[in-house]
């Protein structure tokens, strides 16, 4: 641990750094986290994302120490932790707002931590402080005043800050969330450079799936106080685990049916005939009957689901076309949000809610339909 | 960090020693709050819970045996408890019932003790309700000044409050002496009911306009605002949204004042003459004829009723506490309207009477005081009573009271006790504003000082410290001053909490946290991070001690039997019987020197709402 440099690339995966087990922890009876098992990979940038209550600021919590697990041991590259006070874990904590010392400089702030420590490398404590704030791009505000710098500025002191003694893990509680939305993005790009130039292994806590999946090496969705799924981001926006991670992540169109017939009954969805494409199986869908792609690797489904069992599965509203009559549906416009780029579309099909993106509006009644390919089964409940 | 950004690069002997002293300042810097707590807490226990302690024991140990006698012979006593003691004779509820609205109804010493903490409750709510309004919904030059100045009177000493009452209200008092202008006959209000019940208005009233005030500025505007708009008329939204937010600081304010005034002594002690005493008083006196154990029990009944009344209040505040803090306070509006309606002429007339009424209450007792130290027996301006001080210093004889040794031992009693008591009071401060469970628990025990009085604890230092404590064969006894320290720090140290406290509280957890994650350990972030923050509490907390010990009257009285441990307000005490001239100009003296520490309060702005 500890290392500058990013050391992935050897053969196999990178060592473990933190590693939880079955963490729980129950405040007078309520639980905030439960069975939690995480492994973060030295060099890693992992992130926690849920909704509010979920868990994944308690979980920092009690990577960071301010909490002890009720249940479960934490451990830092193997070495269990409980008992280690914060001071004693060699963490760096931005928080969400910024708690820097106000009766202290921006200089005295980045160098709070190195009265405790020797700074890493041969430098002095004033360098270190003067190359942390080069780093986070605020060269010459040693001398000033944290409150006279704004609200993007004042985060990435907290960042020089916490980076200053060289920590061995970098933990950031929902460090963008009272910054304005241009400015976050182009932080959290700044968050990841640094990150990836220092190697330093990151936890990150947002309730913002865009954010999480957008700087993440991997991603753990929480909910209820456990994680439901932990995977990279394309995984986890491709073929979300369970019905609330495809809904939290992205905007999604969740159907449940009942597997109508065998595995390749009928013409291969693909029209590409000779393609070593997933077999569909028919599903009906509140009378409908649509074609769903299951098996290939799919992990969601061991073996191809028989008929009778309930099926959930999805599809992203860019893969439900308009006009398209494979599994088409016929459905009518509620309502249309201009979003820029696209529009998203409120449908209504029966007394389901379904949501297509489309370059124009639309009105009246139409069909929309998606290849078996593009959906993703989330579960198979067999009989 | 003595080598600087040195040690760098340095060689290997010193870099090591660096570690060495490093890792033990490390270690008792992670158990420096815990050792402080237990210092707190053992001090606590020496100087408060022991000697409060044995004289709980003292009231319910006789010849040895464990009896309730003391209890049931003082209960049964008409002479404490008047009527009710039929009562608890045994006889039927109905007849004391009746005997109790019969105009020759007794009260006894603890229904006389009740009957005019309720007066004064009545009278401080009086005062302080119209300033709370002034100051709370009207803007005019000198408001911030005057609502800070609400709290001189807890930095002023009783004792001197009892000497200016006297030189207004006396024989020969000011208001006499304006009366005889006009042509009217002197009134006698010295030891009468009124001017007791005034000199605790003059003490309470204020305490009343701050909680209230708080209370009022921390109404939201825009909760009357909707209230308006959905309809309500100015009354009624005052009634629906203002009042409800008010009003449990009111009755704060009044529960405080009744447990301050059940308990008073000074006051009673040099305005009541000997008709009228209050238990306080009484327990002073069985004390001084060494009838302990009748002193202790009275002194738990009186300890009863006031945390009875205290608990029946903290019950309602649990109950009743609205923690929405006001965004945007309701708008002040100017003393001086711009256009005049009757309504808005009407409010600022009664506030007009008011500001005379409270000038009157409030500036009248100082001014005659400053006034009667100047003036001599034949009405014109002299210095002779700092004089006589002066004199009394070079000739006094031993037994007589000489003002420097009062002026010495109550410098240095107030810097001792308030070394001991900012300390304290920061732990105490710093463990109660933890989450945990029992918290409320440790409260009530840090605090119980607040609601113990002055006597119990003197008289409890008295038997269990000065007299001595056998330990092991050794007796241990301490020194008079030493205890009197003790008793100072034990009734300064829950204003320091109080002063701290709410910023500590108010700290964003997250700063604690970032510096604990930078490897700050829990003292040390205190000390970098905590105190810095709090600084103008702490320095106000400082103040208070420093204030509160300058004043203290009631423990230090029955602790300074011996011939020089006096201190200014016992000084004070000694002279007002015979002296009043000198009496004023020792008033006059601590005046100046309680000023003082007002103006480090002021100065340093510290937070002190919480109080």
């Amino acid at each position: 641990m500890g290392s500058e440099r990013d050391e992935r690339g050897g053969e196999g995966e990178p060592p473990i750094a933190v590693e939880l087990e079955g963490v729980g922890k129950r405040y007078d009876g309520t639980v905030a986290v439960e069975d939690v098992d995480l492994a973060v990979r030295e060099g890693e940038f992992f992130t926690l994302v849920g909704p509010s209550g979920c868990g994944k600021t308690t979980t920092l919590r009690l990577i960071a120490g301010f909490e002890e697990p009720t249940a479960g041991t934490v451990r830092f590259g193997g070495r269990d932790v409980s008992g280690v006070p914060p001071e004693g874990r060699n963490v760096g904590v931005v928080f969400q707002n910024y708690a820097l010392f106000p009766h202290m400089t921006v200089g005295e702030n980045v160098g709070y931590g190195l009265r405790f420590s020797d700074p890493p490398g041969d430098v002095t404590r004033a360098e270190r402080v003067r190359d942390l704030l080069d780093l986070v791009d605020l060269p010459g505000t040693a001398d000033r005043d944290p409150e006279s710098l704004s609200g993007g500025q004042r985060q990435r002191v907290a960042m020089a800050r916490a980076l200053a003694p060289g920590p061995d893990l970098l933990l950031l509680d929902e460090p963008m969330s009272a910054l304005d939305a241009r400015l976050r993005e182009r932080l959290r790009l700044q968050v990841r450079e640094i990150q990836r130039e220092l190697g330093i292994t990151t936890v990150y806590v947002t309730h913002d799936q865009e954010e999480a999946l957008s700087v993440s090496d991997r991603v753990a969705v929480m909910r209820g106080g456990t994680p439901e799924q932990v995977a990279e981001p394309r995984t986890v926006y491709r073929r979300p685990a369970s019905r609330f991670v495809a809904e939290f992540v992205g905007d999604n169109n969740v159907f449940e049916g009942v597997v109508a017939g065998e595995s390749g009954d009928g013409e291969n969805g693909d029209e590409d005939g000779d393609r070593e494409g997933p077999v569909s199986v028919p599903v009906d869908v509140d009378g409908a009957t649509l074609r769903v792609a299951v098996g290939g690797n799919d992990r969601a489904t061991d073996g191809d689901p028989g008929i009778g069992d309930r099926i959930v599965f999805c599809v992203r509203p860019q893969h439900l076309r308009v006009g398209r009559t494979e599994n088409g549906l016929e459905a009518t416009v509620e309502s249309a949000e201009f979003l820029g780029e696209t529009t998203r579309i409120h449908l209504a099909w029966g007394d389901r809610e379904l949501l297509v993106r489309t370059e124009d509006p639309l009105s009246g009644t139409v069909v929309v339909g998606f290849d078996p390919a593009d959906a993703h089964v989330i579960g198979v409940d067999g009989r | 960090m003595s080598h600087g950004s040195g040690g760098r690069g340095g060689p290997d002997a010193p870099e090591h020693r660096r570690n060495r002293t490093a890792r033990l300042r490390d270690r008792i810097e992670r158990h420096a709050l815990a050792g402080l707590t237990v210092a707190t807490v053992a001090v606590l226990a020496v100087v408060f819970y022991y000697p409060v302690g044995t004289v709980l024991v003292e009231s319910v140990v006789v010849d040895g045996a464990v009896t309730l006698g003391v209890f049931v012979d003082l209960l049964r006593d008409p002479f404490y408890f008047g009527e009710l003691a039929r009562l608890f004779a045994g006889e039927s509820p109905l007849t004391v019932a009746r005997a109790l609205v019969d105009p020759d109804r007794r009260l006894g010493i603890v229904g006389f003790t009740a009957y005019q903490a309720a007066l004064s409750t009545v009278a401080s709510v009086a005062l302080g309700l119209p300033a709370a309004y002034l100051l709370a919904r009207f803007e005019f030059p000198g408001r911030r000044t005057l609502r800070s100045l609400t709290i001189v009177p807890f930095v002023l000493p009783s004792i001197m409050v009892a000497v200016g009452f006297v030189a207004t209200f006396g024989r020969n008092g000011t208001l006499n002496a304006l009366l005889a202008a006009v042509g009217l006959g002197p009134v006698e209000l010295m030891f009468s009911l009124e001017a007791i019940v005034i000199a605790h208005a003059f003490y309470n009233a204020p305490l009343v306009a701050r909680v209230t005030t708080a209370a009022w500025e921390s109404v939201d505007a825009g909760a009357v605002e909707t209230a308006r708009s959905l309809g309500a008329g100015p009354l009624r939204s005052f009634l629906d949204v203002v009042a409800p937010q008010v009003y449990p600081a009111v009755l704060m304010g009044a529960a405080l004042t009744f447990v301050f005034t059940f308990g008073t002594f000074p006051i009673v002690l040099a305005l009541g003459g000997f008709e009228l005493a209050t238990v306080e008083v009484f327990v002073y006196r069985l004390a001084r004829d060494l009838n302990y154990a009748e002193a202790a029990a009275l002194a738990v009944v009186e300890l009863v009723i006031s945390l009875a009344v205290l608990g029946a209040y903290l019950r309602y505040e649990a109950r009743h506490t609205v923690t929405s803090r006001g965004v945007r306070p309701l708008p002040r509006r100017p003393l001086v309207p711009s256009a005049p309606t009757a309504g808005a002429l009407l409010a600022r007339l009664g506030l007009g009477v008011y500001g005379v009424v409270a000038a009157l209450v409030f500036l009248a007792p100082i001014a005659s005081m400053v006034l009667a130290s100047v003036t001599g027996g034949d009405g014109t301006l002299t210095l002779d009573h700092y004089r006589f001080l002066v004199e009394r210093q070079r000739t006094g004889a031993a037994f007589q009271v000489r003002p420097w040794p009062a002026i010495r031992n109550s410098l240095v009693f107030a810097a001792a006790s308030a070394l001991v008591a900012l300390p304290m009071g920061v732990v105490v401060a710093v463990v109660t504003t933890r989450r945990y469970r029992g918290r409320k628990l440790v409260d009530a025990v840090a605090m119980a000082p607040f609601a113990v009085s002055g006597i119990l604890v003197g008289l409890g230092l008295l038997r269990g410290l000065v007299f001595g404590v056998e330990v092991a064969g050794w007796r241990i006894a301490v020194a008079g001053s030493a205890a009197i320290v003790a008793a100072h720090a034990v009734a300064g140290y829950p204003f320091v909490v109080r002063t701290v406290a709410p910023g500590l509280e108010s700290l964003d957890r997250s700063l604690i946290e970032s510096a604990r994650a930078l490897g700050a350990s829990r003292a040390r972030v205190l000390g970098d991070v905590e105190l810095p923050l709090v600084w103008p509490g702490v320095v106000a907390g400082a103040a208070f001690a420093v204030a509160i010990s300058m004043g203290e009257f009631t423990a230090t009285v029955v602790l300074a039997t011996g011939a020089d441990a006096y201190t200014m307000p016992v000084a004070i005490e000694r002279f007002i019987g015979r002296r009043l001239g000198p009496a004023t100009a020792m008033g006059c003296v601590l005046l100046v020197v309680t000023g003082l520490s007002f103006v480090v309060i002021e100065r340093l702005g510290g937070e002190y709402d919480g109080i």
